[in-house]
């Protein structure tokens, strides 16, 4: 399979403060890679970089061998990367369909755009029954695993090429996590490509082909799921000794807003 | 009974009028998250220029508003654009507020050095006309006033309910990240919803010009006023700014005419902190504060 994202040497940080210290990736065309790593490794970073709510200092992120680094979010919107962030995304006051219309921005300023809009729209409402059903709910009123599944379903309005998907799991109760990796797994079945950020280490490996570890702003490791899992250092570092205890931390993000 | 009536209807007709100007002010609330310190001042510059065109070229003061608000709104979309934006980067909020309260100072001084300081007033043949209904007086400008505010918080509340771009304001304004995720332009967006904001004043500006006299520090009793309207209303609840505009019209022209016209203005922050003590959101700033 071809190289869909590549990123060299990148760096980054927020003001004054690198953050990323050279990191290099790939992921190939229909992976699925799950990104793991400690509390404030720079996991985030990374995909804020890839879907230009950062800026790259040093380094370069390619897709398809393009150089993004000097693209806004919009402009790589347009070539097909959407990024649902760690933080709760959806638009409290608007209702659960607004919301998955709000997916197709890029699309529907012509008529022709607003219709295929509606269509695509029509069509996921039939793969996520919560969008019908909850249709005409405000998406604040959502309980956090229903708003990650309209989350989720908003993002693959525009088909995305890349999925940039951070912790989509973190913070919700065990059978909406199973329902995020549910849907996970489908769209990997699907083929998509998938960046997958997940401090549920056992789970997002579970679910990825291959997996790479980020430690102090720089990928210490990478591998299959299972020679991750298997690894030692892994082990020790991130399963701990039973089984996820990162997993049991409270969540920082999810009572903003 | 018939003087608190009086009162009453005269306090919804001003109250009509704040609205228009207060809704303005929620938008930039609204999209920028900066308290707007020129709105005031926006409402004055847009008053004498009504009146400019009033007098010499003899336009009725209501038909310079589409003259006026283009004008505005361009001034407006500048200075988000070239003041605003910049500071946006380095999140100074604080910034900001110094930002807006520099250009209402500027827009005073200008004002001063063209117009000079005395006050003045559009007077327009109909401005002392009125109607009596039912023994009641209603002043035609007045309600001319009141109804020119409703028909533009109407296109308002459509532009940003059912338009692509409302679309998007309304999504910066729920989460910006996100909208940005999703392809929004946020600077853009800024830029346009402060240029709306400030042509709402244009319609604003001819509509006190012709019921009250004004000079170019007329701004600073403006935006105290305004500030309080939508602190009252919720903090860019579009709804509760109307209502809270309503709300503070009634409560003066009542206190002005039951009491003491001495108290009519200080009655309304009485209201304020009042509704305050008990829901400190505001009337409609609820859960989803800012919500627009
Ligand atoms: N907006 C910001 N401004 C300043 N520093 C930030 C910002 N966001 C993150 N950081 C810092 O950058 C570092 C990496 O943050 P990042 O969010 O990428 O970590 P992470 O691996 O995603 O952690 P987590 O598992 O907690 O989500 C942290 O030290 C964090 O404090
Ligand atoms: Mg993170």
């Amino acid at each position: 399979m071809p190289v869909l994202l590549e990123l060299r040497g990148v760096t980054a940080g927020y003001g004054a403060g690198e953050v990323l210290h050279g990191v290099d990736l790939t992921l190939d065309q229909g992976e699925v890679l799950c990104l793991i790593g400690p509390n404030g490794a720079g996991k985030s970073t990374v995909l804020r970089v890839v879907s230009g709510l950062l800026r790259t200092g040093r380094g370069r992120v390619l897709l398809r061998g393009e150089p993004l680094d000097r693209l806004s979010p919009r402009e790589r919107l347009l070539r097909g990367i959407v990024q649902v962030p760690q933080e709760r995304s959806l638009f409290p006051a608007m209702t659960v369909w607004d919301n998955l219309l709000m997916g197709g921005y890029l699309l529907d300023g012509t008529r022709s755009g607003r219709r295929e809009v509606r269509r695509r729209a029509d069509a996921l409402a039939e793969r996520f029954p919560l969008l019908a059903e909850r249709r005409r709910a405000s998406a604040g009123s959502l309980s956090g695993g229903e708003q990650k599944q309209v989350e989720l379903a908003r993002a693959l309005l525009l088909e995305p090429a890349l999925m940039l998907l951070d912790e989509p799991s973190i913070g919700l109760e065990p059978r909406a996590r199973r329902a995020v990796f549910d849907t996970v797994g489908a769209l990997a079945a699907d083929g998509r490509t998938i960046l997958l950020v997940e401090q549920n280490a056992r789970s997002g490996l579970a679910a990825a082909d291959r997996g790479a570890v980020l430690e102090s702003g720089r990928v210490r490791l990478t591998g299959s799921g299972a020679e991750l899992l298997a690894d030692p250092r892994v082990a020790r570092l991130y399963l701990g000794a039973g089984g996820e205890p990162q997993a049991q931390q409270p969540d920082p993000h999810s009572r903003e807003r | 009974m018939h003087e608190t009536i009086q009162a009453i209807i005269l306090g919804l007709l001003t109250g009509g009028v704040y609205a228009l100007m207060a809704s303005g002010q929620t938008l930039i609330f609204g999209v920028l998250k900066v308290v707007n310190l020129a709105q005031g001042a926006l409402v004055i510059l847009a008053a004498y220029l009504s009146s400019s065109l009033f007098v010499s070229f003899g336009i009725d003061p209501f038909l310079t508003v589409p003259i006026v608000a283009p004008a505005l709104f361009l001034l407006g979309a500048a200075v988000q654009w070239c003041l605003l934006r910049p500071l946006h980067r380095s999140d100074a909020s604080q910034l900001s507020l110094l930002v807006t309260f520099a250009v209402a100072l500027g827009i005073e001084g200008v004002l001063t050095l063209v117009y000079k300081s005395d006050y003045r007033t559009i007077q327009p043949s109909y401005a002392n006309r009125s109607w009596t209904v039912a023994g009641y007086r209603i002043g035609e400008v007045r309600l001319a006033a009141c109804l020119l505010s409703l028909a533009v918080l109407g296109a308002l509340a459509l532009l940003l309910g059912r338009t692509r771009f409302g679309r998007a304001v309304r999504a910066t304004v729920q989460n910006p990240t996100a909208a940005r995720l999703l392809g929004v332009e946020g600077d853009r967006v800024a830029a346009l919803g402060y240029g709306l904001g400030a042509a709402t004043a244009a319609a604003a500006g001819a509509v006190y010009g012709m019921v009250y006299s004004f000079n170019p520090n007329s701004h600073y009793d403006l935006i105290s006023r305004l500030l309080s309207i939508v602190v009252l209303g919720g903090l860019g609840s579009l709804g509760g700014t109307v209502v809270a505009a309503l709300a503070m019209g009634v409560v003066s022209a009542l206190v002005g005419a039951l009491i003491s016209p001495v108290w009519s203005d200080f009655s309304f922050f009485v209201v304020l902190l009042a509704v305050l003590l008990v829901r400190p959101q505001g009337l409609f700033g609820a859960r989803l504060r800012g919500a627009l």
